[in-house]
């Protein structure tokens, strides 16, 4: 019936050919709303009564998509019985289903696509979004726009939509957003810059080969991520060749974007208008939902086109009442503004129903308050209770008198109370039963090896949760665990900007707490490496300077370890002799591991070449041999590492001779450099005319002197070169030179007598 | 229904208006009505009966199914009950049972004794196989019998609906006189269409309230504008103090409601209060089709549809998103003793004789579906 069915779609629209295939992940990857979704995937919590995965479906569907992929991963099976029994997969819905069972060991986003791409799912440009998206934005103009693009610019792989918000925005995440750096004309993407709440970002950091090449560039830190992707074909296959792309955005999009050797292209669409906003922590659950009642993703509303098919009536104040007449308000009850009330909930009197989302069957106590919290169907609130900014999940069974403070989470078939008194953000989770769930065993496994330790760690909590309760408390935070590094999104602090209720305004200035001596002592870390850095980037690269000024403190140790990585790798292809190309793909592959710009790997190669010149005792001949054979052997790997500049190839020459004990050898170098066509004649003029190559701009030491020195040689060389240009040749004032080069020392001349000579040769 | 494929089929079409109008993908009562009428047409000549119920009961199920769709568009409500009403009548003739019509009819007496389609229809049936109903022997040749009446009969609806423009503005100059000043608002097709067929004969003036926040008024300006009329855009805060100089105010429509009130684009009800103040007359242009069998009596909230906020408020003003709550609604109720006459496609009537139109126009046992 599917095929059928999808054919006759085609047929209704007539002009469309091509399928539009989207790709849903609907997994989460992380844990954000633990305990609720210990037995439940994410994307089928309810938002609105209505499951995650449904509002997504809905959203595809307004956009015209004709075929899903959803990628399932924990609780496979319960995701497929719900695609089985939606309205998606009867006749006449248009579109195709597919659910995709993926492995368990897909951790990440970038695992997903890697096995998109392995089972070959998508033939065309899709649309890629998470599985708990809600959104009205008509994806399919979005995808014309792509395709538009890509028919002149077949680099242009990915479309990102993003939406136009204030900086302070509910739907905005504060712990995972970033800065986008987009050309105004073109809106492409430039530059992405991933920001988290905690630790805070102050500064962003604008790569300058951008301001160079784009005159017109629009910094936003003002945009809602939809997660919504328009890709083309090769970015599964990308995923699948930089095996080490875990998300989305912070290694793919910045992959691609800071990558000289991908030279693709990912453009931003600015949704003017429309809503589309992600469910990917609590409080963005609250806020996700709150704009559901506010109407702003309309025409998905719960009035009119609800996901899950249920009627609810309009009421004044954005009150939503189920339709069947099922639903019993007491007389004295209060029903706020911003409500939504499932079918056959009873509330009874003089209970107050504050901006909050009840599931179905539900009965609430009287005198209970419950304020801006959301209950899930089936649960039962007894009398006198409070509930402040809290998710309650399905059956829950919650007696008389308990109080929930805000931010708690209330997984499913919970009994609490009576008289329990639960501190903000509490989470609770049932005992488990004696027996596993049979039908998804290692599912279960999976889940269970976190109850465990859970339930392990009750005897030290001591928290009264009622007489007849059957509930077990997870810890507030877990304790520092070693994968909990600052740079993670997940760490404990930045979680706090995604946990309802939870404002973090404490975080966002200083936390007087432990952690924040730590974290200034890192942040001066930061500062004084920032400092260096720019201190001696001008010296090694004079032309283009990358303003790309770490944030993070890790990025030194990479670079350190980047160095110490070319090194190896070079010190094992001079000794094993690997050809040219096989080192140039070497050094290729770890500069992507490790995400350094190019001018690093060119100081790291030369620097190794010049180390594998011996220094052999007298100079002359014997010394002039062994460097050219060096550089005839390897010289050519400087230029093959992924782009030519050979004028930051002199200054690192310099600034490492300068630094080293071959200083003297460093005319030679040149001029060996500079006869197999490394460097040219042009290259070395416009080094030597540069500040930084005369030592400039460097405080006054030894360094400097050497540095001086070796342009002085430069100089030298292009007197020369002068000379060669006017006369023919002359021997006489390649002796003047000799001389002006026995100033320096002993072995400075006989090194200009033997470039002299090399010049000449290479005259005759 | 049967699980054969054409009933496959019919729902296939059904569940794909459905969609639609889930989406919002079909906006506008004359575009709701026509898509309905084509999924109804599709459903008549695909479908299996051997008795009248048997048909009724497949209509009425899928007209049941799109009203919940989008039961805020009445005009798909509106349409299955007419066709329901023709089909009827159809097979009243047909089967030579006396007709149930009453002799007397409001719209045909407005009129004037003009001829109407059902006369034209009655000869057609004289050379009529004998109708069996539920003949065993052969149970199609009922519907075999019907269809080719039925299909006529809903191609009626059809024409009707295509030349509900050009009927409605037939007497436009009937009712706009040289050198009046009209009101209007919104984007109407009806008004529009009615406007420029009074500017054939008539020379007048029209203020258009540009009508926040969906700014039909804007696009009204310039059709009207370019057809030669002469137009001024005003915003909607003045309407009340131009209403001094205003001869008439000309209204579309959204749905014409049993009592004679109406819902029509928000503002409207400004511009008929004002215009109460002011003892202008309020003319209403409308096709047949939005005249809806509801009450309204308890003004109820959700009746009048509301849209997102994003037209009023920004999305990106991050700070008031949070603290504002916008209430924008597509429509205004109306209230019958705002109004003065209605402009049908059946003639001109006064408020309160639309609830007799609508009796001649639908079957009473249709008003809930």
């Amino acid at each position: 019936m599917a095929p059928k069915s999808s054919s006759g779609k085609e047929k209704l629209i007539g002009d469309e050919d091509e399928v539009l295939q989207a790709v849903i992940l609907a997994d989460s990857f992380n844990k954000r709303f633990r305990p609720l979704t210990t037995r439940k995937p994410r994307c089928l919590l309810p938002i609105c009564n209505a499951p995650l995965l449904d509002w997504t479906f809905e959203s595809l569907a307004l956009a015209g998509v004709q075929e899903i992929f959803v990628i399932c991963r924990s609780h496979p099976q319960q995701i497929k019985a719900k695609i089985a029994e939606s309205r998606w997969s009867k006749p006449g819905s248009g579109i195709k289903i597919v659910p995709i069972l993926t492995a368990k060991e897909t951790f990440s986003p970038g695992d997903a696509m890697r096995d998109i791409y392995t089972r070959g799912l998508v033939t065309g440009d899709f649309v890629l979004v998470m599985g708990d998206l809600v959104s009205n934005i008509r994806i399919d103009e979005v995808v014309k726009v792509h395709k538009e693009r890509r028919k002149t610019n077949k680099d242009a792989i990915m479309t990102m939509v993003v939406k136009e918000s204030g900086a302070k925005h509910r739907t905005r995440s504060k712990a995972d957003s970033a800065v986008f750096v987009v050309d105004s004309e073109t809106s492409e993407c430039l530059h992405y810059q991933p920001i988290m709440g905690y630790p805070p970002t102050t500064i962003a950091s604008v790569p300058r080969e951008i301001l160079e090449t784009h005159p017109d560039i629009e910094i936003h830190n003002d945009f809602i991520d939809c997660s919504i992707d328009i890709c083309s074909v090769e970015v599964p296959s990308l995923f699948q060749d930089n095996f080490d792309y875990l998300d989305i955005r912070r290694d793919f999009v910045h992959g691609v974007l800071t990558s000289d050797l991908l030279m693709k292209n990912i453009y931003c669409y600015v949704a003017k208008d429309g809503y589309a906003a992600r469910v990917q922590d609590t409080k963005s659950y609250e806020s996700v939902s709150k704009d559901i009642l506010s109407r702003w993703t309309f025409p998905l509303v719960p009035d009119n086109n609800h996901p899950a098919g249920h009627l609810y009536e309009q009421r004044r104040g954005n009150k939503y009442i189920d339709k069947d007449g099922t639903v019993v308000l007491a007389r004295t009850s209060a029903v706020g503004n911003k409500c939504l009330i499932g079918s056959s909930t009873e509330v009874s009197d003089n209970a107050q129903i504050i901006s909050s989302v009840i599931g179905r069957d539900c009965f609430i106590g009287t005198g209970t308050i419950v304020d801006n919290s959301y209950i899930f169907s089936g649960a039962s609130i007894g009398s006198g209770c409070v509930i402040r900014h809290s998710i309650i999940g399905s059956d829950v069974d919650i007696k008389d008198n308990t109080v929930i403070e805000k931010g708690s989470l209330i997984g499913d078939g919970v009994i609490l109370g009576p008289n329990a008194h639960l501190k903000a953000y509490s989470r609770l989770s049932k005992k488990r039963a004696g027996e596993l769930p049979e039908d998804d065993e290692d599912e279960a496994d999976y889940a269970d090896s976190e109850e465990e330790e859970v339930e392990a760690a009750q005897d030290s909590i001591a928290v009264t949760l009622g007489s007849e309760s059957n509930a077990i408390v997870w810890p507030s935070s877990r304790p520092d665990e070693d994968d909990d590094d600052e740079d993670d999104v997940e760490n404990v602090k930045n979680q706090r900007f995604m946990r309802l209720g939870d404002s973090a305004s404490d975080l966002a200035f200083s936390d007087p707490g432990s952690e924040s001596s730590e974290e200034d002592e890192e942040s001066s870390d930061e500062d004084s490496e920032f400092e260096t850095r720019l201190g001696i980037l001008p010296n090694s690269s004079a032309t283009s300077i990358s303003l790309d000024a770490p944030v993070r403190s890790s990025d030194a140790m990479a670079e350190s370890e980047f160095q110490n990585e070319v090194k190896l790798s070079l010190e094992r292809a001079f000794i094993e002799g690997h050809s040219v190309d096989n080192a140039a793909v070497e050094l290729k592959t770890l500069r992507m591991a490790s995400n350094v710009p190019l001018s690093r790997v060119r100081e790291g190669v030369v620097s190794a070449i010049v180390d594998r010149i011996k220094i052999i005792e007298g100079g002359g001949i014997p010394q002039r041999q062994e460097i050219a054979s060096v550089i005839s052997r390897w010289g050519p790997l400087i230029n093959k590492i992924g782009g030519v500049d050979a004028v930051e190839t002199i200054s690192a020459l310099q600034s490492h001779c300068a630094s080293s004990e071959r200083l003297l050898l460093f005319g030679q170098i040149l001029a060996a450099l500079y006869q197999d066509d490394i460097v040219e004649e042009h290259d070395i003029r416009e080094w030597h005319r540069t500040a930084t190559s005369q030592g400039q701009g460097m405080p006054a030491g030894i360094r400097s002197e050497n540095m001086k020195k070796c342009w002085e040689v430069g100089s030298r060389m292009i007197e020369q070169f002068d000379e060669q240009d006017e006369e023919e040749e002359d021997s006489e004032d390649g002796s003047e030179d000799s001389e002006d080069g026995s100033e320096d020392s002993e072995d400075g001349s006989e090194d200009e007598d033997d470039q002299e000579d090399s010049e000449d040769d290479q005259d005759s | 229904m049967a699980s054969d494929p054409q009933s496959a089929a019919n729902q296939r079409i059904v569940e794909d208006l459905v969609s639609r109008l889930r989406r919002r993908q079909v906006v506008g009562s004359r575009a709701t009505a026509l898509e309905t009428l084509l999924v109804l047409r599709q459903v008549v000549s695909k479908a299996r009966f051997s008795n009248i119920d048997q048909l009724i009961n497949i209509i009425r199920t899928v007209g049941r199914r799109l009203v919940e769709a989008q039961p805020k568009e009445h005009s798909v409500g509106n349409t299955v009950r007419k066709v329901l009403h023709h089909i009827r009548e159809e097979y009243h003739t047909a089967s030579e049972r006396p007709a149930v019509e009453t002799s007397f009819s409001i719209a045909k007496f407005v009129l004037q004794g003009q001829p109407r389609k059902q006369q034209t229809t009655v000869p057609k049936s004289e050379t009529r196989i004998p109708l069996k109903e539920n003949d065993p022997d052969d149970p199609d040749s009922f519907a075999r019998v019907l269809k080719p009446v039925l299909m006529e009969a809903i191609q009626d609806v059809f024409d009707e609906l295509e030349t509900v423009y050009d009927n409605i503005s037939k007497n436009a100059k009937d009712h706009i006189h040289s050198d009046e000043i009209i009101l209007t608002l919104g984007m109407s097709r009806t008004v529009e269409s009615f406007l420029k067929a009074a500017a054939h004969n008539r020379n007048y003036t029209v203020i258009i309230a540009e009508t926040a926040p969906s700014y039909g008024g804007r696009e009204m300006g310039k059709s009207l504008s370019s057809a030669g009329i002469s137009t001024f855009l005003v915003p909607d805060s003045s309407i009340y103090a131009l209403m001094s100089r205003v001869n008439k105010v000309i209204l579309g429509a959204h749905a014409i409601l049993a009592n004679g009130g109406m819902f029509a684009t928000s503002g409207s009800l400004l511009a008929a209060t004002a215009a109460r103040e002011y003892s202008t007359p309020v003319v209403v242009c409308a096709g047949q089709f939005k005249l809806t069998p509801l009450w309204n009596l308890y003004h109820e909230y959700g009746a009048l549809d509301f849209g997102d906020p994003s037209a009023v408020l920004g999305f990106d003003e991050g700070d008031l998103v949070e603290k504002v709550d916008v209430v924008n609604p597509y429509y205004d109720y109306v209230r019958p003793d705002l109004l003065d006459v209605f402009i049908t496609n059946y003639g001109d009537h006064p408020p309160s004789s639309i609830y007799r139109l609508l009796k001649e126009t639908y079957d009473d046992e249709d008003n809930e579906l």
